[in-house]
């Protein structure tokens, strides 16, 4: 049960974080994306049906207090949780270097994945949009990779007095 | 054939489970632009749920960032001077509590000013959560359904325009701000009443649409709502125009606005209930303030 409730609260907690405290910060283009490292962090945590459903859970959260209307991240966050799910055993992920290209590279590719969602979905053309390529994905593509390290050290932390062995990852039951 | 099938199905499982997880992530998206009560219910009772906490985590680091601004930074002193310091500290920090108040005084009398003069048909709301990804732009605010909160309806401020309503729970409603790029607002440009649609452009900026070319605009023009998009009172205070390009050709010329109201630090809003039509008498906006309060 508590493999359940625990990354349900913690889901929570940090998408409490991200709307309360990062926006008290004066830099406001650059807010790390917390539940998108805890996303990817479940991702070496859980398997994939588990997983998905709590990816899924975090992106309908994301939604819920966002301004977007049609629920884009509702469908980001499981495709994040399971294409890294797929790459965890070939992503070497020990070490600063490592975990920051990790942060990077997804909050790059579901920076891209939204961006090409506005495009398909709403009536925005990609001229007004591209712009944001450098000013807003880059920037807090890279800030989310740089405390990836720091905060995939705290979840691991935090597992390691939930559950047995969390660095072999959480076995599903049949 | 059927232990085949079977067998099939636990080879494939994880991938139809991935495809059918997404797949109904998509089917949420086009119920969502379809606007189906299912999923609005949910979104409420979702809502409702995680908004207290989110109301309490902001009240914990307003108090602690006021703590931090006004204390803590007090303590690094010298020993011989602890207790004196101390005392001027805690002087200070009721010095910045009455401070707090009247400043708080101050700007609630102006919104209840600013409430009488307009319409008494508003109702004031906190502004309790940011959104969390940098891509939207809207806030969450403590007023909902109970309070007579709808979807579409107009928030506003002293300073101007802030958004409207995109999303409501019994006691919740996330606003879309006019800055994020789904928000388009009816305006008129105040000196020379060009009209135009004010559309979001993220940070801090927005863009007037449809412009005619032919119209007189220049920087520093002050532009207001038209009051005929229906949720807006005409003439609230949208923004100034920072920028004018009459780009290459075509019929529309290109401007670029900055809100009257410092988006980024909201913290009391004003919701508007009850549009009232720019030609409405006076004595009908008494009877719908009545009806209202009722």
């Amino acid at each position: 049960m508590k493999r359940i409730i625990f990354p349900l609260l913690a889901g929570i907690l940090f998408l409490i974080i991200q709307t309360t405290w990062l926006p008290s910060f004066p830099i406001h283009r650059i807010r790390p994306d917390i539940l998108l490292i805890f996303t990817l962090y479940l991702a070496f945590l859980f398997p994939p049906i588990f997983g998905g459903i709590l990816a899924f859970f975090m992106g309908y959260l994301m939604d819920l207090f966002s301004g977007n209307a049609l629920g884009f991240y509702t469908f980001s966050r499981p495709l994040v949780f399971f294409v890294a799910n797929y790459f965890k055993e070939r992503f070497y992920l020990e070490g600063f270097y490592s975990q920051f290209l990790f942060g990077l590279i997804f909050g790059m590719l579901e920076g891209i994945l939204i961006l090409i969602l506005m495009n398909a979905l709403q009536p925005l053309s990609f001229g007004k949009l591209y712009p944001l390529l450098f000013t807003l994905l880059l920037p807090q593509s890279f800030f989310t990779g740089l405390i990836t390290p720091l905060f995939f050290f705290l979840f691991q932390k935090g597992s390691s007095l939930l559950f047995p062995q969390p660095d072999k990852g959480i076995k599903e039951r049949v | 054939m059927r232990i085949r099938g079977f067998f099939l199905f636990r080879r494939y499982n994880l991938l139809v489970f991935v495809i059918l997880l997404l797949l109904f992530a998509l089917v949420l998206m086009s119920l969502r632009a379809k606007q189906r009560e299912g999923v609005e219910f949910f979104d409420a009772l979702l809502m409702e749920v995680c908004s207290p906490f989110q109301k309490a985590a902001t009240l914990v680091i307003k108090t602690v960032q006021g703590t931090f601004q006004h204390y803590v930074f007090l303590v690094n002193l010298e020993k011989e001077n602890r207790m004196l310091k101390q005392k001027i500290a805690e002087l200070q920090e009721e010095n910045h509590r009455i401070k707090e108040m009247k400043l708080a005084n101050e700007r609630l009398r102006q919104l209840l000013q600013f409430r009488e003069k307009n319409s008494p048909s508003m109702i004031g709301a906190e502004v309790i959560g940011q959104d969390p990804s940098s891509w939207f732009k809207s806030v969450t605010i403590d007023k909902g359904e109970r309070d007579g909160v709808k979807k579409g309806m107009a928030v506003i401020s002293p300073a101007g325009v802030i958004g409207q309503i995109l999303k409501t729970a019994p006691h919740y409603a996330t606003v879309l701000l006019l800055t994020d790029y789904n928000s388009a607002i009816d305006s008129i440009v105040q000196r020379t009443r060009a009209k135009a649609i004010v559309e979001g452009k993220g940070v801090n900026r927005c863009q007037l649409k449809y412009l005619l070319r032919a119209e007189d605009v220049a920087v520093g023009d002050v532009v207001v709502t038209s009051g005929l998009g229906g949720n807006f009172p005409k003439g609230l205070m949208v923004g100034e125009i920072k920028k004018v390009d009459k780009k290459g050709h075509g019929v529309f010329q290109y401007a670029e606005l900055v809100p009257s109201v410092d988006l980024t630090q909201l913290e009391e809003v004003f919701v508007i209930m009850e549009p009232l039509l720019p030609s409405q008498p006076q004595e009908e906006k008494g009877k719908k303030g009545k009806k209202t309060k009722k």
